[in-house]
């Protein structure tokens, strides 16, 4: 509902039927009259738009009907029955029994030698055939040899009066008096205009005192008018040149009674079917003519159809699609009623389709062609809920049409993607082996043939299936799609790619699924920076923490430093030693903090270098001779004479190892042994230090985390850091650091890979 | 003597400290809490070293140490709390000639102020002099035809060994000696284990040229590989 409503002054939910109230109404409101008035322009409009287009398309498509249907001229051409090829065709079938009893025997001119191929399409009129003709002749000859029965048959025509001679005279048939001897010389009787005489062979025929020309240039084709003996490529057989026969034809034909009883009015029913044929485009005509009218009403109203036009969309919104697709098709169903082509093909369809398939063609394209006119009521049925159709969606927005299509599509995503999935498939099992069987089972158990129309819809079934099953296939196609830029998506995920989200077409079945992916994606990510931020932040505070630390601590460590210079006497002297000591711990772990800070950021600056881890903890174990000798500690070192290459920071790697050995002589039982070792294994080079505690070690306690100590005091030297900045240092510079207690056996292990 | 020292910090305790620590050396100290106060003390022809602190109100260290620089030709000691090596880098390179981190040791403080004295009063005669054939690196100075060391212009004390050891690394500034080589050549045996007895005489040496031997500024150990002699300017 957009600028289309708002375009007009008034909005549209008002209803129309407001528009019908009295006029009366509208006057004792003045100022709504201009939208009353509007109202009843609205409906106007309405009512002359449906009424003009019903009556134009209804005669349109009558008139079209009923010319495709009759083949041959428009009836409307011609206003004297007589001048129909309707009743010439009827003329030379009177003719032909009339000669028939001239004759003695059954004539059947179709079985001459004309050429014939101008007779089927012009031998008869009411929608019989051809080849219904012949039959229609041989059982009358078989169940009636005799010809004068025809003589009973024709007595009682008012409309047609005979007499048939023949030269020896001793055949005469007449419905007529002698008095009023029919012959091509005297007046014919009261009433009757039309006269035919077959003389030696030859047709005359005069018609309102002028005589026709009956044989034109004496060949008969297609083009000829008369299907009558005589022309030279269809003469009077040997039987007939003798016989006379003079018919004459009323004006207005009647209807009778045959001797037998039969009501029958052959020419009248041709005069009939003109006079019929001509109101009927008459009453067409009228009926156009007053559609055309409407249409003018409609097109000079047509701003105000528009309102109509709305408030009927505003209706049909509420119908659901899949009663309007069924009312479309009810419309189609509908149409098919009533086409005079159907019987046509349905006799036909005893002949071979492919033999005779141009016949064929000629016959369906028919059907087609009459397909749309030969049910009127059906046509505008359908172009009315076309237009239904057609208004609803140029009103309405899309999203607010309703279908059971649709409902399902909303209310699906609410299972979980496995039943979706096992629903597709049951179905896909049913359609795919159930339909098909059921119906080969059909067409066996009602022993359907191939000739039985049955026996083709049966063959719906598989082709539903195959259908069905190449929507399935389809939609597994696309759902494997799907998949696969899902896991790459997981994939890249991984990867750390937390900026690309998955887009995934709006009705994918995993679209919801690759949603949530995209969530937590997007979570990760705010995590991910989050934390990097926070990190970093730390590494800020501690650095400005440390730095703030040691403006405090310089003042207290110059003071300290300054007093023990003093002459103190007692026990000040010990308290500022203790003071300055103290002070001096202070110091170191406020540097231990800083550089383990950085070291968890990842922000120490590490210079990587080739160099030999032997000669390392040799230079290490050189640079701490003097306390290593002060101790009452045994170290065993073994280290390998050849150089152990890797890569690392040298003075990170030596704090590392400087932690590790002043941790043993801090720690290690007093007196006992500390093993050193390094060995080079598998591409790594492992140095490890063993001491067994002077205390009880403390089991299951991570001694790389920070501030913990074997004792759990802090009593003694040492920051607690010493580890930490050992497995920190250690990690920084690409190795690994481990600490294993077996009882009270101590040992780390730093572990590099060794260098190319 | 008596020779004037600027001493700014923006902490007056961490200045008092100082300044105690130096008048007992004997220098008179001059006091500033900022780098405009240094702008306008350091003028004072008397002063002969300044020390400053890097960060403080109104005018920040270093950029004091620019302004100075332009005024006046005289050794300046950065005194910070910041002890990564990219601080003092950048503290060097803006033209700082030396660099102490906070906290202190006041003797290793003291150690520096002398040793940059000395080479701004007496030193300069030296360079003056031209004698070419000296090896000058830093505050070293070596004569490598009497075998003589001097650390801010005062002849080392070394055994022969260390002698042996100074030559070898004075002539090679800046090259790594793993400490097989070392030994060889100075004592002119194979090596074996010979980490530990470099190592000790090493540390000896330090003791007599190092102003903080702890944490040395001229023989270095290049972990996991030797030892080399650091080059400075």
């Amino acid at each position: 509902m957009d600028t289309k409503w708002n375009s007009m002054d008034r909005a549209p939910e008002e209803p129309l039927e407001q528009a019908a109230e009295p006029i009366q109404d509208e006057v004792k409101e003045g100022d709504s009259v201009p939208k009353r008035g509007r109202h009843v322009k609205a409906v106007i409009a309405f009512l002359a738009f449906v009424l003009g287009v019903s009556l134009v398309l209804g005669s349109l498509g009558a008139m079209a009907g009923r010319l495709i249907a009759q083949r041959g001229s428009p009836e409307w051409q011609v206003s004297d029955w007589q001048e129909t090829e309707a009743f010439r065709a009827e003329v030379a079938d009177y003719l032909q029994d009339f000669l028939s009893l001239g004759a003695g025997e059954h004539l059947n001119w179709y079985g001459t030698n004309v050429v014939q191929e101008g007779g089927y399409g012009s031998a008869r009129w009411y929608g019989v055939t051809y080849s219904d003709a012949i039959e229609a002749d041989s059982d009358f000859s078989s169940s009636s040899p005799v010809p004068s029965d025809k003589d009973l048959y024709y007595r009682n025509d008012k409309s047609v009066l005979y007499r048939v001679t023949n030269a020896k005279k001793d055949i005469y048939y007449s419905n007529v008096d002698d008095s009023q001897a029919l012959s091509i010389y005297n007046k014919l009787p009261e009433g009757y205009n039309f006269m035919l005489a077959f003389l030696h062979g030859k047709v005359t025929i005069v018609k309102d005192g002028q005589t026709l020309d009956v044989y034109g240039d004496g060949i008969y084709d297609a083009d000829s008018d008369w299907f009558v003996p005589g022309y030279e490529n269809f003469p009077a057989g040997e039987g007939v040149e003798d016989v006379s026969v003079y018919m004459a034809v009323r004006e207005t034909p009647l209807q009778y009674f045959t001797q037998n009883g039969v009501q029958t009015a052959r020419m009248y029913w041709v005069y009939e079917r003109l006079q019929e044929a001509r109101a009927f485009y008459f009453r067409q005509a009228v009926l156009l003519g007053v559609g055309v009218l409407f249409l003018l009403l409609w097109l000079a109203l047509r701003r105000e159809k528009r309102l109509a036009d709305q408030k009927l969309a505003s209706w049909t919104l509420h119908i659901w699609t899949e009663p309007r697709l069924l009312a479309v098709a009810a419309c189609l169903l509908w149409m098919t009623a009533g086409n005079p082509a159907a019987s046509e093909l349905a006799w036909a369809s005893r002949y071979d389709i492919f033999e005779n398939w141009d016949y064929w063609a000629s016959l369906v394209g028919r059907y087609l062609l009459l397909l749309p006119v030969s049910n009127i009521p059906a046509l505008l049925g359908l172009v009315w809920v076309l237009w239904l159709i057609h208004n609803d969606h140029r009103y309405n927005p899309r999203e607010k049409h309703r279908s059971l299509w649709r409902l399902i599509s909303i209310r699906l995503p609410r299972y979980t993607f496995q039943k979706r999935m096992n629903w597709l498939n049951r179905a896909a099992l049913v359609l795919i082996c159930v339909f098909p069987a059921a119906g080969v089972l059909l067409t066996i158990s009602l022993g359907l043939s191939p000739q039985h129309w049955l026996f083709w819809l049966m063959a719906a079934f598989p082709v539903i299936a195959a259908a069905a099953l190449l929507l399935i296939l389809r939609k597994h196609a696309a759902l494997a799609q799907d998949i696969g830029l899902l896991s790459g998506q997981v994939e890249a995920i991984r990867n750390g790619d937390l900026s690309t989200p998955l887009d995934l077409p709006e009705d994918a079945d995993l679209r919801q699924t690759a949603e949530a992916l995209n969530d937590i994606q997007a979570g990760l990510h705010t995590a991910l920076a989050e934390q990097t931020r926070s990190e970093r932040m730390k590494v800020e505070l501690v650095s400005n923490v440390s730095h703030d630390l040691k403006t405090p601590l310089t003042s207290i460590l110059s003071y300290a430093e300054l007093l023990r210079q003093e002459p103190l006497e007692g026990a000040a002297a010990d308290y500022a030693r203790i003071i300055d000591e103290k002070a001096q711990r202070l110091r170191s772990m406020v540097q231990d903090v800083f550089d383990i800070s950085k070291a968890a950021a990842d922000q120490l600056p590490v210079r990587l270098e080739r160099l030999d881890l032997a000669k390392l903890l040799r230079q290490t174990l050189a640079d701490m001779d003097d306390p290593i000798q002060a101790s009452h500690l045994t170290f065993k070192i073994d280290l390998p004479d050849a150089p152990v290459e890797i890569v690392a920071d040298g003075r990170r790697l030596y704090r590392v190892f400087q932690n590790l050995i002043q941790n043993a002589l801090q720690y290690a039982l007093e007196g006992s042994r500390v093993h050193l070792t390094l060995t080079t294994e598998a591409g790594k080079a492992a140095a490890s230090l063993r001491n067994v505690s002077r205390e009880e070690l403390p089991q299951g306690v991570d001694f790389t985390a920070r501030f913990v100590r074997g004792d759990a005091s802090r009593t003694d030297g040492g920051s607690g850091l010493g580890l930490s900045i050992a497995s920190s240092f250690t990690e920084a510079c690409g190795g690994e650091f481990r600490v294993e207690t077996v009882a009270d056996l101590f040992t780390a292990v730093v572990t590099f890979p060794l260098a190319d | 003597m008596n020779e004037c020292i600027l001493v700014v910090d923006d902490d007056p305790e961490i200045v008092g400290a100082i300044a105690i620590t130096l008048e007992r050396e004997g220098y008179r100290v001059l006091r500033a809490c900022n780098g405009m106060e240094a702008l306008d003390l350091c003028l004072d022809p008397a002063v002969r070293l300044i020390l400053i602190d890097v960060m403080m109100p109104r005018l920040d260290g270093l950029s004091a140490l620019i302004r100075i620089r332009e005024k006046r030709n005289l050794p300046i000691i950065v005194l910070s709390a910041k002890s990564e090596d990219t601080d003092k880098i950048l503290g060097l390179s803006m033209g700082a000639d030396d660099y102490i981190t906070k906290p202190y040791n006041p003797q290793e403080l003291t150690a520096r102020v002398r040793s940059q004295l000395r080479r701004y009063t007496s030193l300069g005669d030296i360079h003056a002099e031209g004698r070419k054939h000296l090896i000058v690196n830093g505050r070293l100075t070596y004569d490598p035809d009497s075998l003589v060391l001097q650390a801010d212009g005062e002849a080392v004390r070394l055994t022969p060994t260390e002698t042996k050891i100074v030559d070898l690394l004075m002539r090679n500034p800046g090259r790594i000696f793993p400490a097989e080589e070392i030994y060889r050549r100075v004592w002119s045996e194979d090596a074996y284990s010979c980490e530990n007895t470099v190592m000790v005489h090493i540390r000896r040496i330090r003791e007599k040229i190092e102003l903080n031997p702890k944490e040395p500024d001229y023989i270095k150990v290049v972990w996991g590989i030797g030892y080399k002699m650091e080059q400075h300017g």
